[in-house]
């Protein structure tokens, strides 16, 4: 649906023109494609913090942590374009709060989740009207969230969940013609964020859940390097921008005390890399158990933000703990 | 109404009584034999009746009809279009014209030929649009963008190797013609009848039969010239293209078998312990875990992949509990033999009185994730069974 209400932007930026006599070498443009510098099971940090918006009556915001290359391309910028970019979202909570006299009556909490990319959070801009991919992670947020949620504690009242992104992943790395591998692999690591993110916020919120969900993502990556074939392995935590080809990726929503899984998205034709290799370690149970380590690694963090926040309504004074 | 029409499981919302739900949910989960309201056997589909080529203005089209009434039309139209190519396409382009100027004597057709080959497996996943209408739902509600979502996913997502009848890159790769034209595919999904049952199956089976009827006009000029097409519709060539049968015992050899086919995605709910394919809407409404799982078949692999897993809110989540007579007032004095609750876990006051129904809370284990998928991708299983079925339907 096209927006019409409003004198939209361009959608994409202009690349700055790059000069050949200002190149050393024709590889140059090559050799800044970001490599992952982490191991194939060393996850990203997390900065989760709750409370950060008052008028809410939960709210978190989280933030994943640079890759080096975009950490050095901050400090010492080379170019104007940054070479990869680290998920940023906040996310806020409005409720329980009694249902409007219009709506039909309910035995449990009705869910709304909203996910909205800022328009500047890509690199291609986002309108203001959420578009299909933003209404679809809405529902997949919504999945993981309710199998959490005990909703008939809470009749007749509606809870909303509003996440504004503000720094998106990339789908591929900037420099790629958008065929290499052109799935939206982005949005997997976003609804991984969005997941552990909301999940903050409902504790903060005071909502009383089954257990805390996070989110994890793993993939299987197919890398080529120099002279060598080309070798699939399973990674946790992927930034797509680091990889030349995914060849499948999934996300979990789970519950680690229950031992459970209340979202599940797994897309990708793996099949050419196990075929070949007859590996059963790149399978699909492989990559959701990959998936589900990524969300205990996520968990961690979630629950020290939940008793950070913990401790902030109760009146204990905060980071003293180590 | 909003916030209800929001949810993607919230027209599933069932009106059943939670006595019935219990009653649903207690023969369902009968160990080993669960016992469906129709009769069917854990595995079986609802007959259905399809046939396909029903639209003219269309390159490719199918009906299908469930028994209980839905029905579903799909049309593809295929469309040529400009290919956007990227920094990367681009300065490799512009370094393979300079190396060819720079030898235009000797190899500047292989040159060229080369570079033919190492760009025509790759597509984009964007040119191929699917937009679904079902009725009672705007085109922006989640339910339709989440379905198209889930249906798109696989149909780009598959890859598949050459060969005879073989498609390079899958369907993307199929719908390239050259370095700068390719095809773009609109899949437009109408179901005619109200949505009684999740729709999924249904969408999906009808999709696969279209795409499959599918015919492309044939190319007639060469490598990077504009596109230039036969115009006679009788020389087009099938989008998944066919081979005459060879070993395939059970359809017989004049019906021309495909090497790929488009995907399927298959509907699995779990109850208990069971695994319950094609649910119908009473099934979906007491089930503890749905799983939306895309498969496809693939000769030089020779079994079922999987392409993509989506979980699927269960709508059993948003039902109303029955309350235990020991905690109705109306029966609290009552003599009755008191029921025995069984707390199942003390830390939410989760308990299960036998014959009350609780809406079902958490998520689903991942030892019954991984039987689902079992089931589905086996040899002989329920996926093999599908596609062998959906061959069968005569096309074109």
């Amino acid at each position: 649906m096209t927006d019409r209400r409003r004198i939209n932007g361009p959608p994409g930026g202009t690349r700055p023109p790059i000069f050949a006599s200002s190149l050393e070498s024709t590889s140059d443009i090559v050799a800044e494609r970001p490599q992952r510098q982490r191991q194939p099971n060393e996850l990203r940090k997390i900065f989760l913090k709750t409370g950060l918006i008052p008028s809410a009556s939960g709210s978190s915001y989280l933030e994943f942590e640079p890759s080096t290359s975009l950490s050095a391309a901050r400090s010492k910028p080379k170019s104007v374009i940054p070479p990869s970019s680290s998920l940023k979202l906040a996310c806020t909570v409005h409720g329980p709060k009694p249902l409007p006299r219009s709506a039909t009556f309910s035995p449990n909490l009705v869910l709304t989740t909203h996910v909205k990319y800022a328009p500047f959070a890509g690199r291609r801009r986002k309108g203001h009207v959420r578009d299909a991919s933003e209404r679809d992670l809405g529902v997949h947020l919504e999945t993981a969230l309710r199998g959490a949620i005990v909703a008939e504690r809470w009749p007749k009242s509606g809870l909303d969940i509003t996440i504004t992104i503000l720094e998106a992943e990339d789908d591929r790395w900037w420099g790629d013609a958008p065929d290499s591998h052109d799935a939206a692999w982005g949005m997997m690591n976003v609804l991984a964020g969005c997941i552990t993110a909301a999940s903050a916020a409902i504790s903060d919120a005071r909502i009383d859940c089954l257990d805390l969900v996070a989110g994890g993502v793993a993939a299987v990556v197919a890398d080529e390097t120099a002279g060598r074939e080309t070798t699939s392995q399973l990674m946790l935590d992927t930034d797509p921008a680091d990889h030349r080809s995914i060849l499948s990726a999934c996300v979990v929503a789970y519950m680690p005390a229950r031992d459970e899984i209340t979202e599940l998205w797994l897309k990708g034709d793996n099949s050419k890399s196990s075929v070949g290799t007859d590996n059963r370690g790149l399978g699909h149970e492989a990559l959701i158990d990959g998936a589900v380590d990524a969300a205990r690694g996520a968990h961690s963090v979630l629950a020290e933000a939940v008793r950070e926040s913990a401790q902030r309504f109760a009146g204990l004074p905060s980071g003293d703990f180590t | 109404m909003a916030a209800q029409r929001q949810a993607s499981s919230a027209s599933q919302t069932p009106h059943l009584s939670p006595a019935e739900l219990s009653y649903l949910y207690t023969s369902l989960s009968l160990p080993g034999t669960p016992i469906r309201p129709d009769g069917r056997s854990p595995t079986q589909f609802r007959p259905l009746a399809a046939e396909t080529d029903i639209l003219p203005g269309t390159n490719g089209s199918a009906r299908v009809g469930f028994a209980d009434g839905t029905q579903a039309i799909v049309g593809v139209k295929a469309e040529v279009e400009r290919t956007a190519l990227g920094i990367q396409a681009l300065s490799t382009a512009e370094q393979q014209d300079y190396a060819a100027a720079g030898n235009d004597d000797r190899g500047g057709g292989n040159n060229g030929g080369s570079k033919q080959g190492s760009v025509s497996g790759s597509g984009q996943g964007s040119w191929v649009q699917m937009a679904i209408e079902i009725p009672g739902f705007r085109d922006d509600d989640a339910l339709p963008v989440f379905l198209a979502e889930m249906m798109r996913e696989p149909l780009v997502e598959s890859v598949s190797g050459g060969g005879e009848g073989g498609m390079v890159g899958g369907l993307k790769g199929r719908l390239v013609i050259n370095r700068r034209w390719h095809w773009r595919l609109y899949i437009d999904v109408l179901l005619l009848s109200q949505p009684l049952s999740y729709p999924l199956p249904l969408l999906s089976l009808t999709t696969h039969l279209a795409l499959l009827a599918t015919k492309l006009p044939k190319l007639k000029s060469k490598g990077e010239e504009d596109p230039f097409f036969d115009d006679d519709w009788n020389a087009a060539e099938y989008l998944y293209p066919r081979v005459k049968s060879t070993k395939h015992s059970s359809i017989p050899g004049s019906i021309s078998v495909h090497k790929v086919r488009p995907p399927v995605t298959l509907l699995v709910v779990s109850v208990a312990e069971n695994i319950i394919f094609d649910p119908s809407r009473e099934e979906i409404a007491v089930a503890d875990a749905v799983l939306a799982i895309s498969v496809t078949y693939d000769t030089d692999f020779d079994r079922l992949k999987l392409l993509s897993i989506r979980t699927i809110d269960p709508p059993s989540r948003l039902t109303q509990p029955g309350v235990p007579n020991s905690e109705n007032v109306a029966t609290l004095g009552s003599t009755t033999a008191a029921e025995e609750s069984v707390i199942v876990n003390p830390s939410t006051g989760e308990e299960e009185v036998p014959g009350v129904w609780r809406p079902r809370r958490g998520g689903v284990k991942r030892a019954t994730i991984a039987k689902m998928i079992k089931m589905v991708l086996e040899k002989g299983g329920v996926g093999e069974e599908v596609l062998d079925g959906l061959e069968g339907v005569e096309v074109g």
